[in-house]
């Protein structure tokens, strides 16, 4: 019961900290091109102006309308099985493999809403999303293998308490390294927007989303972006570690940060790939990881 | 016992009286229902029986082939009990479809009593085949189940691939069942007998005596099963002969024949075979042969347009999953018993969901063939505002074979990733083939989406207006609703159904081999599974993920309906342009493209859609007047003069029959007569 309240704790801190990575990460954008920048509150802003705006509905399905519900739904139930500042709330309810899954069940309901719709564009970015997924989750899950390999265990606790005391070795460095890569997809930032590509297929699956359905969208999106933070600072960079829980929370905030500036970094520096070289780029990552499992497995 | 005989006659009768029912389309249906569920209700009764109070074992053989260790003998133990219910609850929900399927146009020119008497004799041969413990009788129904579901294939014999297909088949399964009989009279030889009993102390005989001779013996047996499971590269038969069986029968091969092949694996491998160094070469075996039809079968399957033959690949792709794991587990018989126990369990937990959601989507299938009659997925679309109830039936399965929480497939994929990943921080290689699975299960799911979305979703295709309207018949709704609710009851309980394999396995296996099914499992009762292995836990509680999923939607349907804003139906914007819904969508044909171009094998100018090696069988075209041309033509040496002659002689003999009085006097004379003189010449020899 402990572990359900403060599950439900961590959701809504999830749910209401993850504009204000968003605004931060903007922030940095704006810092890297030289710009003022939109005020670090503007997601938020920009979710309450989408969730007061009309809902245009231009197909007859349901998941055209409920999809949106469902997938913050979905990445939201995932953060109950993430450390985020203490060990997962309801970790003997789901370890690592669980909670890829979940964040899977997100994507595809991306997906569903894409494929309801009419629209061609929507198809496309849809049918984009799946090979994204079928490329950057397999990259995501080796990279935790690898490091389930080296804790001899597939909870993300058993994992962070492992290598808090192990030191680096290879095979943890090309983990961390295609993970890096893997979330900047899975945050859909550049080089790896290809999904969404506003110029190209605008917006892609979002295309006929309006309103509150895209504003749960947006939100979604945030709370990835803030989830696969996390869980690269628990599993990657856990140190320093506090035993009291508020330190260690402010702490994961600072390294979310810096986090963010590495990816805002490649974000602005980096112009978008095209669908097959990004499927290119990283069944080659794939292979590397590959490789990083087979120096786990060895033990280096 | 007696129950279970009840059953298989029941099922024998209804197959005589759909044959003496002749062309009554309709209620001959009803009588193929009526029987296999009346069957069913005494099945699953003996099935509540053997897990209440122990097997059911006949004390004395049925009958005794006289001068052969083989008699007919049933023995219902918790395995055979486990499958038995699958088998029957496929049947009256595969009856109950055909019902309405099989009036469709595009088998109005055949005769139904062919179909369903062979369809219950296939299902009379199914559970005999599971509960029979004699190996000689074992091979008699499982090829009457072969030759039954060869009919099948080839019903509606009018169409040129469908011969070819069932041909295909035909050829195929029959040399894995000369493979399965060679491994048994080896066998037989050393034990004397066939009963499974015999067989399973000659095979700890053998294993120390002549470990070599076992090894060929286990590698027959597994070639046969794994061609019947269509593991590649032996089950080459199913993507042909699946899409060429009507709906119905497709289902049930899915549902209950090629799960026969992984009975008949467990069977050998962990029931016959004691652990020792030949599970952990076989184990291997098993699991790099579940991988391989894993990686090839679903990889092939995201390049195909037809719908059956899409569906038939991922049958390839899911019996590599069951394969893996319970290669898994046999490979850790030896070393690992719980280990051994959690793969075993999650290879038959997979087995079950694949038989739920499987037979779900090939029910789908049908429904949308009954609808638009055609099975090209480029040709379809927009179903769901006809079928919208067909729809959600399918994204449910969908969403379960593709391994998405918190349905089925997810709890038996779960238990199937822990299971390698943990039997890879022993031997690294089961890491490997559990990545690939995991891999695999995202090709899954992306081939599926474009399933679902090019025949339920996107623009309506023009073969709307032909359509009928209002969704499919009841009759074929329910046995689709029957399943989908099983995809989520397994879902949200998985401990429910790993219960109860657990009992089913452990009674193979010594006493005290492994703890209780809590030992195994974890405390927690209803919804969850908790496994510590090797002191590393790990678990998988759905009810309690569910509820906080609940709870978040509750919470995103707050923030979604919180504006209270206004909506307004619109057309779809084309970036302005007014389009032709023809020009606007997106073919089945078009999703992945960038994907598929990777994984084309391309060399020189030879180029294949995707990694699926077609086997081209050479056509064999004899001379007319070749020697062996006229040896394999049977009919032409044999049949036609035979009857050619015996009919020249009956005609002859009939001129005899003129109607005279005098001329039948005069043959009675002449009757009279030759006897006489016969019983002269013979009582003058003695």
């Amino acid at each position: 019961m402990r572990g359900f309240l403060f599950g439900l704790w961590q959701i809504i801190l999830v749910l209401m900290l993850a504009p204000l990575l968003d605004g931060i990460m903007r922030k940095l954008v704006a810092l890297v091109h030289s710009r003022i920048g939109p005020p670090v509150h503007q997601p938020y802003l920009d979710l309450l102006k989408l969730l007061g705006k009309e809902e245009m509905v231009s197909s007859p399905y349901t998941f055209f309308r409920y999809s949106a519900v469902l997938a913050l739904a979905a990445i939201l139930t995932s953060a109950v099985l993430v450390p985020l500042g203490a060990a997962p709330p309801m970790e003997s309810s789901g370890d690592i493999i669980v909670f890829i899954y979940l964040v899977t069940l997100a994507a595809v309901m991306v997906v569903l809403s894409g494929i309801t719709s009419d629209s061609p564009f929507s198809f496309i970015g849809a049918s984009r999303e799946v090979m994204f997924l079928l490329t950057v989750e397999p990259v995501i899950v080796v990279a935790l293998v690898i490091m389930a390999i080296k804790a001899q265990s597939t909870q993300f606790s058993d994992v962070i308490a492992y290598h808090a005391q192990a030191p680096f070795s290879l095979s943890v460095l090309i983990a961390g390294g295609g993970l890096f890569l893997a979330i900047i997809a899975q945050m859909a930032r550049l080089p790896f927007d290809t999904v969404e590509a506003d110029q190209e297929i605008m917006e892609g699956p979002f295309i006929e989303q309006s309103g509150p359905k895209l504003a749960l969208f947006k939100w979604m999106i945030y709370v990835k972006q803030l989830i696969f933070a996390a869980v690269f600072i628990a599993v990657f960079i856990p140190w320093p570690m506090f035993e009291n829980y508020g330190l260690s929370l402010v702490t994961i905030l600072v390294k979310m940060a810096i986090l963010l500036l590495l990816v805002a970094v490649v974000h602005v520096v980096n112009p978008r790939l095209r669908i097959d070289q990004a499927v290119r780029f990283f069944l080659i990552l794939l292979v590397l990881e590959i490789g990083g499992l087979a120096f786990a497995l060895v033990g280096s | 016992m007696p129950t279970f005989f009840a059953a298989v006659a029941i099922y024998l009768t209804g197959a005589l009286i759909t044959l003496w029912m002749g062309d009554r389309r309709r209620s001959i249906g009803w009588v193929a229902w009526g029987a296999s569920s009346l069957a069913t209700v005494l099945i699953l009764a003996c099935v509540i029986q053997v897990f209440t109070s122990g097997p059911i074992i006949m004390e004395k053989a049925l009958w005794q082939v006289p001068g052969l260790g083989a008699s007919l003998l049933f023995r219902i133990d918790y395995l055979s009990a486990l499958f038995l219910a699958i088998i029957s609850i496929i049947s009256v929900l595969v009856t109950l479809y055909a019902q309405s399927f099989m009036q469709i146009a595009h088998y109005q020119q055949q005769s139904l009593r062919y179909f369903y008497a062979v369809l219950l004799l296939f299902f009379a041969a199914v559970i005999a085949v599971v509960a029979i413990s004699d190996l000689f009788f074992f091979f008699i129904f499982w090829e009457m189940m072969t030759l039954c579901s060869y009919l099948l294939v080839i019903y509606r014999s009018n169409d040129a691939t469908r011969l070819r297909a069932g041909f295909k088949y035909f050829f195929m399964t029959h040399v894995a069942t000369a493979f399965l009989f060679i491994g048994g009279l080896v066998l037989y030889l050393h034990s004397g007998s066939f009963s499974f009993t015999a067989l399973k102390s000659a095979m700890v005989q053998m294993q120390s005596a002549s470990p070599g001779l076992l090894h060929l013996v286990l590698g027959f047996f597994l070639l046969g099963f794994a061609t019947k499971a269509g593991i590649l590269p032996m089950g080459d038969w199913l993507p042909d002969a699946y899409p060429a069986a009507p709906a119905p029968a497709s289902v049930s091969f899915a549902g209950s024949m090629t799960k026969l092949g992984i009975y008949g694996v467990i069977r050998v491998f962990c029931d016959f075979l004691p652990a020792g160094s030949h599970s952990q070469v076989w184990g291997l075996t098993i699991a790099c042969l579940g991988a391989i039809s894993i990686l090839v079968g679903t990889m092939t399957a995201l390049v195909q347009e037809d719908a059956k033959r899409l569906l038939s690949f991922h049958v390839i792709g899911q019996m590599g999953y069951i394969f893996l794991a319970i290669g898994t587990g046999i490979y850790f018989l030896p070393v690992q018993p719980v280990l051994a126990i959690i793969a075993l369990g999650a290879g038959i937990f997979h087995l079950i969901n694949n038989v739920c959601y499987k037979s779900c989507l090939f029910f789908v299938a049908g429904s949308v063939f009954y609808k638009v009659g055609t099975r090209d997925i480029n040709k379809i679309g927009g179903l769901a505002t006809i079928l919208p109830l067909t729809a959600g039936v399918a994204v449910i399965a969908f969403l379960s074979i593709a391994g998405i929480p918190p349905f089925s497939g997810f709890s038996s994929k779960w238990l199937i990733y822990e299971a390698t990943l943990r039997g890879g921080f022993l031997k690294p290689v089961f890491v490997i083939l559990g990545l690939l699975a995991i891999f695999v299960s995202a090709v899954t799911l992306a081939s599926f989406i474009k399933f679902i979305g090019s025949v339920f979703y996107g623009k309506y295709a023009d073969n709307k207006s032909k359509a009928k309207t209002g969704d499919v018949p009841w009759s074929m709704q329910i046995p689709q609703f029957v399943l989908a609710g099983l995809c989520i009851l397994f879902g949200l309980f998985p401990r429910l159904p790993v219960q109860w394999i657990f009992r089913a396995l452990t009674p193979l296996f010594p006493p005290g081999f492994v703890g209780d099914a809590s030992s195994v499992y974890g405390h927690s009762t209803l919804a969850g599974l908790e496994l510590h292995v090797n002191d590393a836990a790990a678990g998988w509680q759905a009810l309690p993920l569910f509820v906080v999923f609940v709870l978040c939607a509750a919470l995103a349907f707050y923030l979604f309906r919180s504006a209270k804003v206004t909506q307004r139906a619109d057309q779809t914007w084309f970036g302005g342009e007014p389009i032709k819904n023809e020009d606007g969508r997106y073919r089945a044909h078009s999703y992945y493209l960038p994907f598929k171009q990777i994984f084309r094998i391309r060399i020189g100018k030879y180029e294949r859609p995707g990694v699926y090696p077609t086997i081209r069988y050479p056509d064999i075209h004899l001379k007319k007047d070749d020697f062996w041309h006229r040896l394999i033509d049977v009919d032409r040496w044999f049949y036609t003069p035979l009857v050619n002659a015996t009919m020249r002689f009956l005609r002859f003999f009939s001129n005899t029959h003129s109607g005279l009085p005098h001329v039948y006097l005069l043959w009675m004379l002449i009757g009279a007569l030759l006897t006489v003189i016969l019983l002269f010449a013979f009582s003058a020899g003695k």
